[in-house]
């Protein structure tokens, strides 16, 4: 570590990163597009121009991520000429800028908007025209591309030669007429494309499924943890007018997941927005499932729960931590066996980020006493048991259709499981409406925060269980 | 304390119809004298292109496409959160206005754009805050019906030909220094 000045304050700089970094370090915010902490500074943007005088001579106007750091330097960044450098900037990249933001999904956190407001930059001394380049550039499933929109900061093109290891985007064409397009026109491979559209500073790689179907300032952010696989990537989840999610995002988690997420957990949102979740429970009438509060479904359940025989609990890998302390009294009350499904590692591995394992808390509910078992053996236990309860979201997906034969089912799950046999479905919040803690493969605590709320006529899970529980000791002492 | 004695009433005052009569004079006598009051709602209440009444989204003439590209500004500006809008992905192309192309083709339209008139303040903030000059403050002040859902705006009951809306327009960008586009564009 050496010691350098910035903006009169002394702080530490490592010498084998750029001076931007050092700044960042310090809190000093230095304007950026093409620098990206992740990648090799490459230098194209020049908009993070900050004066550098080293041994008292007077300060030249230098990119700050080009610039190595040495022992002594004094860095000004708010300096006059840094200030005009960056308004010439500017006014460069503003120049073949469509400037079409009222259409742009970027708009609201697009840097571009943010330092020419910053600068006070906006018109431009040309009379010559914009370049005419194309305006959607399919590429692929995920992402599309507006080459007008583009500043060529190359970012999107060192992510993949740099963080994926499989460059699939390259800058063709001369000068003023570069643009940003795929080898051959192919379209883009690979599970971790979402992440161009993140890196990108401005609007000019947009993500399919999210165009144009919000603004992003009407969009409510919480930070949550990813619920694909057992790695917990650290994610916002954006949420529109109190209702679906509309977006999720990876948030810099330096011990998980960096600023990476893979686009299976990015694209994961429509598994929360299910419009046929189920709200309040369903009770056993007849043959029939009818409608109830969870109350009277919980008290309907307790009745079944203490009538029968042989008794299985399977819990859900997507349990939280909290959640399984409160599994535990219940299963104890009905004499079963902790155990919770854990299906197949699924293909979807890869040496980045997917761990492969669809379950979120695996080593919370191992901690917890939990035993993990295979979907068929778990079904294999429903059916030979008389009464069996299911507990934690999308516990009937993970087991599939089986046939229950004699077997008393009572579930708590965000959905209804309507085979006969089933005495009472209990329902339950989605991840993104909770609050917990999920323990990913490697052990680190991943944060579920509430991020909308919650429809009056479902109860928190561990609201459910607990009374569950307390309802059966009750029905226990009066037998 | 002060004591208020009453009247006393005459006889023919007590006798109540010469009264009568007298009132009833008065008002006949009225239907035929000039008329003070504005009759309303059969004469409606004068407007002009200063009037601000309740927002309306202006479509282009040419083709009766909609000029709004649901960017989310008037929401954001409206103080009574009266307005409500999703996009939508669209292929039309870009429509000629007043014959120049402003743009090569708009990408997103409102998939819904609601105004809760109920809420509508009719401040004008949406007119002001429209960069495509989409939504303008017409000359329409009526607003009643049976139920508060039918008085939530769609983009049916909000669609006006922008030829309607051309006074205010011309008014607009002449009391708006800084809206100096070519009389072309608008």
């Amino acid at each position: 570590m050496i010691k350098i000045t910035v903006n009169g304050r002394e702080v530490e700089a490592d010498p084998t990163k750029p001076l931007i970094a050092a700044c960042d370090d310090s809190g000093i915010d230095v304007p950026r597009y093409c620098y990206h902490p992740a990648m090799e500074p490459k230098g194209s943007c020049r908009i993070c121009q900050v004066e550098v005088s080293e041994g008292g001579r007077p300060g030249r106007v230098m990119a700050a991520c080009r610039t190595q750091v040495s022992e002594g330097m004094v860095v000004n960044t708010e300096a006059d000429g840094a200030h005009d450098a960056r308004r010439e900037c500017l006014e460069f990249l503003l120049k073949n800028h469509p400037l079409d933001c009222p259409i742009c999904d970027k708009a609201g956190e697009c840097t571009l908007q943010d330092y020419s407001f910053q600068e006070q930059q906006a018109a431009g001394r040309t009379g010559e025209p914009r370049a005419n380049l194309e305006k959607r550039v399919d590429l692929g499933d995920v992402i599309m591309l507006d080459q007008e929109r583009c500043i060529l900061c190359t970012r999107c093109v060192r992510f993949q030669e740099e963080v994926t290891k499989k460059p699939e985007l390259t800058n063709a064409g001369l000068a003023s007429n570069s643009y940003i397009t795929t080898f051959a026109g192919r379209p883009l491979t690979g599970n971790y494309q979402g992440n161009l559209a993140d890196v990108c500073p401005v609007g000019a790689l947009t993500l399919k499924p999210f165009r144009f179907k919000a603004r992003v300032w009407n969009l409510e952010k919480s930070s949550s943890t990813c619920a694909e696989c057992s790695r917990g990537c650290s994610i916002s989840v954006e949420v529109l007018r109190r209702g679906d999610v509309k977006r999720i995002r990876p948030v810099f988690n330096p011990d998980v997941n960096q600023w990476w997420m893979c686009d299976t957990g990015r694209f994961s949102f429509p598994e929360v927005n299910d419009p046929e979740r189920l709200l309040g429970g369903l009770v056993a009438n007849g043959a029939d499932l009818m409608g109830s509060t969870t109350g009277e479904a919980i008290k309907h359940a307790a009745s079944v729960l203490s009538t029968s025989g042989s008794k299985v609990l399977i819990a859900s890998p997507f349990l939280t931590v909290e959640e399984a302390e409160r599994v535990q009294p219940l299963a104890a009350a009905i004499g079963a066996e902790l155990l919770f499904v854990s299906p197949d590692a699924n293909d979807l591995k890869d040496d980045l980020l997917h761990t492969g394992d669809p379950c979120p808390n695996r080593k919370g509910l191992e901690n917890a006493g939990f035993r993990g078992i295979s979907p068929k053996d778990a079904a294999d236990r429903v059916t030979g048991a008389d009464a069996a309860v299911l507990v934690g979201e999308r516990i009937l997906k993970l087991l599939g259709g089986f046939d229950l034969g004699a077997t008393k089912l009572v579930t708590f799950d965000t959905t209804a499981c309507l085979a006969s046999g089933v005495e009472a479905c209990i329902a339950t919040p989605f991840y993104v409406e909770k609050a917990g803690t999920w323990i990913n493969v490697d052990g680190h605590e991943g944060e579920l925060t509430i991020a909308r709320p919650l429809p009056s006529s479902v109860s928190p899970l561990e609201t459910s269980l607990e009374e569950l529980t307390k309802t059966l000791s009750r029905t226990g002492a009066s037998v | 304390m002060v004591i208020v004695k009453r009247k006393q009433l005459s006889f023919s005052e007590k006798l109540y119809l010469p009264e009568i009569l007298k009132g009833m004079s008065m008002t006949f006598r009225a239907m035929f004298k000039p008329r003070t009051t504005r009759q309303y709602p059969e004469e409606p209440l004068p407007v002009n292109e200063v009037t601000r009444g309740q927002p309306r989204l202006a479509t282009n003439d040419e083709d009766g496409s909609i000029r709004c590209v649901s960017c989310g500004l008037c929401e954001a500006a409206c103080p009574a959160y009266a307005i409500t809008i999703d996009g939508q992905d669209t292929d039309r192309n870009a429509i000629t206005i007043g014959g120049d192309v402003t743009e090569k083709f708009i990408e997103r339209e409102p998939e819904s754009f609601d105004i809760d008139m109920l809420r509508c303040i009719l401040c004008g903030f949406c007119e002001e805050a429209c960069p495509k000059d989409a939504i303008f403050m017409s000359d329409e002040l009526e607003l009643a019906d049976f139920n508060r859902n039918d008085l939530i705006y769609g983009l049916d009951k909000l669609k006006r030909p922008v030829s309607q809306l051309r006074p205010r327009i011309d008014y607009i960008y002449k009391v708006n220094e800084r809206w100096q586009a070519p009389s072309s564009t608008r």
